[in-house]
């Protein structure tokens, strides 16, 4: 039985994981780029929400309409101004501006919020449901619904909308889609602003069920970055599946085993996947040379 | 790098070493990475007591002037920052910075330049096994810091079932292995025994593994952030132990009300070393300036504030019994079996620095405030919740 | 630095433009840099200096040595900790069980720490070199990880938490840091020999074509995976020799510092900063961004503020330098050297001007200058035209 509360613990988890590391892996399939800021980008998000709760008593799940277009917004600045003027090396070098970015949100954030942890800790956070002696928290649940259904929106905007066509039609080939009259520019800004208004949405989740501060991007990233290599680059569902299996497998070993070895295990997973699929899960194939 | 060496040079100020001028105190803080939370308190705490003393004539009737540096919770720059503190700045004492991990390479910095490190919060046993004469903890150091509260446990109950979880840190682990020693030695079963790492972020699995043992004792080894998990999760599991002991994250204040809510903090005990009610050596008056300066409320100033007080009040006492600012002569005056007095309570170190007169506290979250209920007794109105109320009953 | 001209040698190019400085002053610069280095604790004696020197040396130790690999073969690892840390915990082991006394006898350990990273290297290289790119970044960055839980977890080992403490030499504070950094230094010119050597090498060249196109290499029969891994091994030996100085240096290890994941960020920004591939591309990006950052810390007691002026500072030298700081440098001083030329091809009064220049005694550049023509308006544009821009690059894309 307490094998399966954490399985369900895991996916309820993971979900949330899944909405930051779909902006993470959406951002690399149609730039190529390696957001090393969408870790401060959540904790962005959960300040906005925190912030918006605490002294406008606005609810985290209702602030999200400010707040997700507020970084969509920033998201597409951060584009203009720092990936747009990126000439060459533009893997590494966004890589390393994308780090250097977050470095400065890092120390705004430090200078605003200062480094206390907070949580945003609404009346409902500590109420759940039982169905037979499984565990249920209330807050896990609506943030699992939430996720599911924004990430149903993004999959519904790629594959649905002409949006979704040039933004495909980029991330296959970005030289023929500007061939045939595609803005791979204008793409390549609103996809980076989508990323990070997921960040804003799992930022909002994790401040609900987290106490964090700006250092709290650190462990993010790299669990995110894991993610996205475990599902592969690119890949919108292998992001939702790798983040549930992540949480699933950290949650069982720490149950059945030791807490301390959940981390290990999960990365000893990845790697033997690596071994076998490089391109991670659901990764495409054609990962280029060099 | 030429001009930056110059700089650094540079920077060395005139006023140092002269019997007229301010005493300048080093210390460095973390205000970024790991520890900043806590870096920050460590340094208003140390402010605190900086303004306190000057406002009633500094130390040998000078000024009190700090010199902060910012370690980004990193040995490497606490390393740099206390050689800048002693050998560009010259400042006349250093006191520790923030945890365990810092205070260890610190002290001995400071003692390869013959200078005495009173710190307040670097209590892990590290810090005591290096065999240096001139680390003094005011604080109690970790091996203690529930010996009073297993003490009570074993006193008033019967052998139970406990379970045991902690962040695999040189503080907590320590903390908790000294009381889950002792209680097993008095025939407490240890049900779940779990370690989790600092880089944790869902403690469910460790939660619901506690709750699904039923034990009616829980003690956790949890900095604010789990400390606060635990509970949001046993609540969650409607898992309510008769009693729940964690190293932190009760203790501080209005945080703590808000991450778990007002109605379940009744019975909910944390070791400490401190609290704002204390009638201790210039506590209310420490308490007032604090909030005078930083504002908020009594409940929201963490131990680490008192830390870093106790830690100025050794240093003043001694001093100014001393009459000079010779570090040999403290170190010496220290080791001399003096008792001192702090916002803490007593303070008289054993020979490799620790505190023997520390009493190990139990607090206790009784109707919406954190009261002093352990040891019983010695000016401890309040009796204690010995059965934690269920969540939702009420502070 | 091998000068590999890849100018056309067309009608287009009357003048022969090398592609770097020459030798003299290249050998002249290093001899003066190693000459400031080795008497730069007698100049600034002051510890809080020489401690910082002390960091310096061993990030460029560290810095050299992850250029090996990645600047070389192109895979950028992010995990390069691994070795740090595997060469912290060797010496404090080694220290601790077969009883070195502190001091001296500690550095005699810096070569085996070294061995013990490059020999554990091996399986992990197997392991990571399988994949490339960004999943080979991530790769890098798991393994480390994975080291720092092992060390979390190994309780017997390496004490956990607790880490593990070594007994520090008895020198005086007022020359303490002198003999770690004289080490370091040491340390640091043998890593810029190996460095040289993989540059210079027939290995090395295989190594380079990998990081051209992995996959014409193995066309052109290298073997690609015995090139990468030993590469991978030589970078891991010079940072465990860092961890090494590291250890005994703050007289403790714990798993989140050996392991510690922004000591990789570290040492991949000051080599991109510096020049990546470059010979000479770490040891400036060490020298300036170690100081500069430790600075940094000590002038902004406020450490957010420290976090925007190095994120600020960065993002410009990103913005203006993008090859890095070595091949910058290399462009401006190509493209002066060309505006000098075509200055003194345009005034017939002072044709002896170029020949007189420092760049003028390199014997290749000498006499096509001279034979321009006079006055030549038609040979100077065309002149320019033949440069490529990024061609001053010394790595030669």
């Amino acid at each position: 039985m307490l094998v399966l509360q954490a399985i369900i613990d895991g996916i309820l988890v993971g979900g949330f994981y899944a909405l930051m590391a779909g902006g993470l892996t959406l951002v690399f399939g149609v730039m190529e780029i390696v957001n090393f800021a969408q870790g401060i980008m959540v904790v962005l998000g959960a300040y906005l929400s925190y912030a918006l709760f605490s002294h406008l008593s606005i609810d985290p799940f209702l602030s999200l309409v400010i707040t997700m277009p507020g970084m969509f917004l920033i998201g597409v600045a951060v584009y203009w101004s720092m990936i747009k003027p990126i000439k060459q090396d533009r893997v590494i070098m966004s890589l390393l501006v994308m780090f250097a970015v977050g470095t400065i949100a890092e120390g705004i954030l430090d200078l605003v919020f200062t480094s206390n942890l907070v949580q945003i800790s609404t009346p409902y956070v500590n109420n759940s449901f039982t169905i037979g002696s499984l565990i249920f928290p209330d807050i896990y649940v609506y943030a699992f619904l939430m996720s599911v259904v924004l990430l149903a929106g993004v999959y519904y905007l790629l594959y649905r909308t002409r949006f979704g066509r040039s933004l495909r039609a980029s991330m296959q080939n970005p030289t023929a889609a500007r061939l045939v009259g595609i803005n791979t520019d204008w793409v390549s800004a609103y996809t980076l602003g989508i990323g990070v208004a997921m960040a804003a949405a799992g930022g909002m989740v994790f401040g609900l069920t987290n106490s964090f501060d700006a250092a709290s991007s650190y462990d993010l990233i790299s669990r995110l970055l894991a993610i996205v290599i475990f599902g592969g680059f690119g890949s919108l569902s292998g992001a939702l599946i790798a983040s549930v299996l992540m949480l699933v497998i950290q949650d069982v070993v720490a149950v059945v085993w030791s807490p301390t070895w959940g981390q290990t295990t999960f990365y000893v997973i990845l790697i033997l996947i690596l071994l076998v699929r490089p391109q991670g899960l659901l990764g495409r194939k054609a990962v280029r040379a060099q | 790098m030429l001009a930056l060496a110059a700089a650094a040079c540079g920077s060395s100020p005139s006023s140092s070493g002269t019997s007229h001028g301010p005493i300048t105190i080093g210390v460095s803080v973390s205000l970024s990475g790991d520890f900043s939370g806590d870096g920050l308190a460590t340094k208003q705490g140390y402010e605190t007591w900086a303004a306190y003393q000057n406002a009633h004539g500094g130390i040998l009737g000078r000024k009190i002037q700090i010199d902060f540096l910012s370690d980004g919770s990193s040995p490497t720059q606490v390393v740099t920052n206390y050689q800048k503190l002693i050998t560009v700045n010259h400042v006349n004492f250093v006191m520790g910075p923030y945890s365990t991990l810092l205070t260890k390479p610190s002290s001995v910095i400071a003692n390869r330049y013959g200078y005495v490190m009173i710190e307040g919060i670097g209590g892990g046993p590290s810090v005591f096994q290096q065999g240096l004469h001139n680390v003094f903890d005011v604080s109690a150091s970790a091996k203690y810091q529930l010996i009073t509260f297993a003490k009570w446990l074993v006193a008033t109950h019967k052998p139970e079932d406990v379970a045991y979880a902690s962040m695999t840190d040189p503080f907590l682990q320590p903390m908790l292995d000294g009381a889950r020693a002792y209680l097993s030695a008095h025939g407490f079963t240890s049900v779940v025994y779990k370690l989790y790492p600092l880089e944790t972020t869902d403690y469910t699995p460790i939660a619901s593994a506690i709750a699904a043992s039923k034990a009616p004792v829980v003690v956790l080894g949890t900095m604010p952030p789990d400390g606060y998990a635990f509970i949001q999760d046993f609540i969650q599991d409607k898992y309510n132990p008769k009693v729940l002991i964690e190293a932190s994250g009760p203790d501080q204040g209005t945080a703590f009300v808000k991450a778990v809510g007002a109605n379940n903090t009744g019975g909910i005990m944390v070791p400490n070393t401190w609290y704002p009610g204390s009638t201790f050596y210039q506590n209310s008056a420490m308490v007032a300036l604090y909030l005078k300066m930083f504002g908020g409320t009594a409940n929201d100033i963490s131990a680490d504030v008192a830390e870093a007080f106790s830690a100025g009040q050794v240093l003043t006492q001694a001093v100014d019994h001393l009459k000079s600012t010779s570090n040999s002569a403290l170190e010496h005056y220290l080791h001399s079996n003096v008792t001192f007095q702090t916002v803490q309570g007593p303070v008289k170190f054993l020979p490799d620095g620790e505190n023997e007169a520390a009493t190990p506290f139990v607090f206790q979250w009784q109707k919406g405030t954190l009261v002093d209920v352990l040891p019983a007794g010695a000016g401890h109105p309040v009796p204690i919740l010995a059965v934690k109320p269920v969540w939702g009953a009420g502070g | 630095m091998t000068a590999i001209d890849v100018t056309p040698k067309g009608a287009a190019a009357p003048e022969h433009i090398p592609y770097e400085p020459p030798r003299q002053i290249r050998w002249t610069s290093t001899g003066l840099l190693l000459a400031f280095l080795a008497v730069f604790p007698l100049l600034f004696p002051n510890p809080a200096v020489t401690s910082i020197a002390v960091i310096t040396m061993i990030f460029l130790v560290a810095a050299i040595g992850w250029n090996i690999f990645s600047g070389y073969s192109g895979y950028i690892s992010i995990g390069h900790a691994a070795y740090y840390g595997i060469g912290q915990y060797t010496v404090a082991l080694l220290a601790l069980h077969a009883k070195v006394p502190a001091g001296w006898d500690t550095f005699g350990l810096l070569p085996v720490a070294g061995l013990v990273s490059a020999v554990a290297a091996v399986p992990i290289g197997f392991v990571v070199l399988r994949v490339r790119r960004h999943t080979f970044i991530i790769l890098t960055v798991a393994v480390m990880f994975i080291l720092q839980l092992l060390a979390f977890n190994l309780v017997s080992w390496t004490n956990g938490s607790g880490g593990l403490e070594m007994s520090f030499p008895t020198w005086q504070g007022s020359y303490f840091n002198e003999p770690f950094y004289y080490v370091g230094l040491v340390a640091a010119i043998v890593a810029c020999a190996a460095s040289w050597w993989v540059r210079r090498s027939k290995y090395g060249l295989g190594l380079l074509s990998i990081r051209d196109d992995e996959d014409r290499a193995r066309g052109l029969g290298i073997n690609a995976t015995r090139t990468k891994l030993i590469a991978y091994a030589i970078s891991a030996f010079f940072v465990g020799v860092a961890g090494g100085l590291y250890a005994p240096f703050i007289g403790s290890v714990y798993p989140q510092f050996g392991f510690d994941p922004t000591f990789d960020l570290a040492i991949a920004v000051l080599v991109f900063v510096g020049g990546i591939g470059t010979l000479s591309g770490p040891v400036i990006g060490a020298l300036l961004l170690i100081p500069l950052q430790q600075y940094f810390y000590l002038q902004f007691g406020n450490a957010n503020l420290y976090l925007i002026a190095y994120g600020v500072l960065f993002i410009l030298i990103l913005r203006l330098l993008p090859a890095g700081i070595a091949p910058s440098v290399t462009q401006l001083w190509r493209r002066a050297l060309i505006a000098r030329r075509r200055a003194a091809a345009r005034s017939p009064a002072v044709p002896a001007l170029a020949g007189q220049s420092p760049a003028g005694q390199s014997p290749a550049g000498q006499s096509p200058a001279a034979q321009s023509p006079a006055g030549g308006l038609p040979g100077a544009p065309p002149a320019t035209a033949a440069v490529p821009h990024a061609g001053g690059d010394e790595v030669a894309r």
